[in-house]
């Protein structure tokens, strides 16, 4: 058969419903044979409106949609929309609520990481991690539940503290999975680090230079993958960070790999903030004192007149924030997560921004796509770590 | 009947007599049930929990579940999250596509009614709207029990459809 | 940031932009710039040694339906290696032509995709200016304070027609109707 053939570009629709897409991504890929020449990533199919939603709702009320943008670190969200609000409000939490909120951040960044490892693992074919990885999601879900009666949506972080302090026990659980954990990183490392076909899948994919992350306005693990040291725990620390002692990993090439080790060395270093904040951890309020913004003990409510009354004004109207500007980041698992609200005074803000790291990250596949074969888009799309939740709003 | 006695007097009849008599509905839904297949349909936060439900501590491959990713091969769907006006046409698509018989659960509380997000702009108030739904599963997210007692329930449903003689969706 | 760090910054600023008004808030420096003067600003906050602001973090688009110029694009830069940031703020009238930023940062892109989307604001230069998060036959912008929350249409299946059709909206509560209307 001697048959000669003009081949032509064609258009493939991947997703929206795809096991690799990480939720619900549409990608029009245009491919020259294998090769990827464009990419043109559609969104917004998971866009539920939270910013408008927010606007009609009191600060209180519209935590919970936090939890909800990046529903693979829940708390981290709240963090950042909480720490905005304390800021509007000019209050600070007290000392033990911060450090039960970094424990928690981390516990969080641990809990997206893992999801990271064994997502990323399965897309690339390494089932084994995905069933590990989840054996230690359990434990830390399970924590969750202790500490707010959720397993994932906790809404546990409020403005001036946490909803409640720790339940009997559970700083010592902690304490004990924290204490194990690094083993259970050695066993994940053993399984993918060396390996020959991991590392035939991610090294020299998705190669980002600084510059380019830069001009695409990565950040977190992808940022330092690239090799720029730029964390914001470090460069505007926020709650107990600045009592703590950590590092922050950086690659070197800024590929896959390079991604992959980062985030498996932020789950040691955030290990390590949680045993430093456990021993910290002082006595006192977990939350302020000031009925004006925190829901008093359930236990006054049932025998104090202006605790039924302040809870009731709390939930009902909420608290009325001064009038104000505020943009506030936070280093959540994904990067930095930001939220810019404007308060006309009142108890609802007048306009909300969330800034996430994945609508970024997404943006930058546009560049990092083209030239890779049509099989390294699934890895490309692991090691950005993406989801709908925050970049759709 | 507890799966053990359950086996137990299986076994027994089979020693005994060397054949087992059963209705051919009561075969049909037993078959049915013991190996369905779930479309991966993860939309939003309970896909977390959808995977958390399939993965080590809840093991939904002991009921015989193995999610598929095309809905080709799949007898349930799974609708896991908020559906949006845009991911609408792609939910009927996928469920038209599906082999008969086909089951929908709805798992959480936006796709049973919208949820928190039921006054948004952009959000289907409940799944229910685009397809059919068999089986509603509460929770923001409901936890992987919750989602796998969802399915137990499902099993229930299926047990009680009478395939040969009426009911509902195609005979056999 | 610290106040000694805005005054280094105020300073930098002041030396470097002219004709700009700069306004101090508690924590952050905000530079109020126009149609005229916004790409020459962002190439200059980015490209300068001193300023170095390479990464372009957000672009949030404002509504305020009573002043005179409704709309308000408000940009947060960070420089990662000086460790400070600056907001930027724009006011822009219906149907005014922004320039696009896309040229300065690539990731300004989706931002200003998202600002058309929500908005209606229009940039010029813009390499592909089309919807982005709404669905792609969406009417109207659902950012604009006049919008109502439930916005106008709902689609359900039509068992008849055998397809997904759009309706004007219907609540089955009344008591929540408060929704329907716009802040």
């Amino acid at each position: 058969m001697e048959q000669r053939k003009e081949f032509q570009n064609y258009t493939v629709n991947f997703g929206p419903q795809h096991p690799a897409a990480h939720g619900v991504l549409r990608l029009l890929l245009e491919l020259d044979g294998e090769v990827v020449e464009r990419a043109d990533p559609h969104i917004g199919l998971l866009h539920r409106g939270t910013e408008k939603l927010l606007e009609h709702k009191t600060y209180l009320q519209g935590l919970p949609y936090w939890d909800r943008l990046d529903y693979m670190s829940m708390m981290s969200q709240e963090h950042t929309w909480v720490l905005a609000v304390e800021k509007l409000l000019g209050v600070v939490a007290p000392p033990r609520a911060q450090f039960i909120r970094t424990i928690f951040a981390e516990l969080t960044r641990i809990l997206n990481h893992l999801l990271f490892v064994g997502a990323h693992g399965l897309d690339v074919g390494a089932m084994t991690m995905f069933i590990y990885c989840f054996r230690e999601r359990e434990a830390i879900l399970d924590m969750y539940e202790a500490v707010c009666g959720a397993r994932m949506h906790a809404a546990y972080f409020r403005p001036g503290g946490v909803a409640k302090d720790l339940p009997e026990g559970l700083a010592e659980k902690i304490r004990a999975f924290a204490e194990d954990f690094p083993a259970k990183i050695d066993e994940y490392e053993s399984l993918l680090t060396n390996n020959r076909i991991w590392k035939q899948r991610l090294v020299d994919v998705g190669v980002v230079t600084a510059e380019q992350a830069l001009d695409m306005g990565c950040v977190g693990p992808v940022l330092r993958g690239s090799g720029v040291a730029y964390d914001l725990r470090k460069a505007e620390p926020y709650d107990a960070y600045d009592k703590v002692d950590f590092d922050i990993p950086v690659g070197k090439n800024g590929d896959s790999y390079d991604r992959y080790l980062v985030r498996v060395e932020e789950m040691r270093q955030s290990n390590r903030i949680i045993l430093q904040c456990l021993d910290k951890m002082p006595e006192g309020d977990c939350k302020l004192p000031n009925f004006k913004y925190s829901i008093p003990k359930r236990d006054d409510m049932h025998s104090g007149m202006e605790s039924l009354i302040h809870h009731f004004k709390l939930v009902s109207e909420g608290f009325a924030v001064p009038p104000g500007e505020v943009y506030l980041a936070t280093e959540s698992p994904k990067g930095e997560l930001g939220v810019y609200i404007i308060s006309h005074g009142g108890s609802k803000p007048y306009r909300v921004k969330i800034r996430s790291a994945g609508f970024n990250h997404l943006q930058a596949l546009k560049v990092m796509l083209p030239g890779h074969m049509i099989a390294d888009v699934t890895t490309m799309m692991g090691t950005i770590d993406i989801v709908f939740g925050e970049i759709d709003r | 009947m507890g799966m053990i006695e359950g086996a137990a007097q299986i076994g027994g009849e089979v020693a005994n007599r060397g054949f087992l008599l059963t209705s051919a509905d009561k075969l049909v839904n037993w078959a049915r049930t013991s190996s369905m297949w779930p479309m991966t349909f993860g939309l939003a936060c309970c896909a977390v929990e959808m995977m958390q439900a399939g993965a080590s501590r809840y093991d939904l491959d002991r009921f015989g579940i193995v999610f598929r990713a095309s809905p080709r091969q799949s007898d349930v769907i799974i609708v896991a999250g908020t559906v949006t006006y845009k991911m609408a046409p792609a939910l009927r698509k996928l469920y038209d596509q599906m082999a008969e018989p086909r089951w929908v659960i709805s798992m959480g509380s936006c796709a049973n009614g919208g949820g928190y997000y039921h006054y948004g702009y952009s959000t289907v108030r409940g799944c229910d709207r685009i397809i059919p739904v068999d089986i509603y599963v509460p929770g923001c997210p409901p936890t992987a029990e919750a989602l796998l007692y969802g399915i137990l329930q499902l099993h229930k449903k299926i047990h009680r459809t009478n395939t040969l003689y009426s009911g509902w969706g195609e005979s056999v | 940031m610290t106040q000694d760090k805005l005054d280094r910054l105020e300073h930098e600023i002041g030396a470097r932009l002219s004709g700009l008004t700069v306004e101090r808030l508690a924590d952050v420096l905000v530079v109020h710039v126009g149609l005229d003067n916004l790409v020459r600003t962002m190439t200059r906050l980015r490209d300068d040694i001193a300023l170095d602001f390479k990464l372009f973090v957000d672009l949030a688009g404002v509504h305020y339906p009573d002043r005179k110029v409704p709309f308000e694009l408000v940009y947060q830069l960070l420089s990662v290696h000086k460790n400070h940031r600056i907001r930027l703020k724009l006011p822009v009238d219906e149907g005014v032509l922004v320039p696009s930023v896309a040229g300065v940062w690539s990731c300004a892109d989706w931002y200003e995709r998202e600002a058309y989307d929500m908005f209606g604001i229009l940039f010029s230069g813009h390499p592909d200016l089309r919807r982005i998060l709404n669905d792609y036959d969406f009417h109207g912008y659902p950012l604009r304070k006049d919008f109502p929350v439930t916005g106008f249409v709902e689609s359900r299946y039509d068992e008849k027609r055998g397809m997904l059709i759009k309706e004007p909206v219907r609540l089955e509560r009344e008591d929540r109707e408060p929704y329907r209307q716009s802040s």
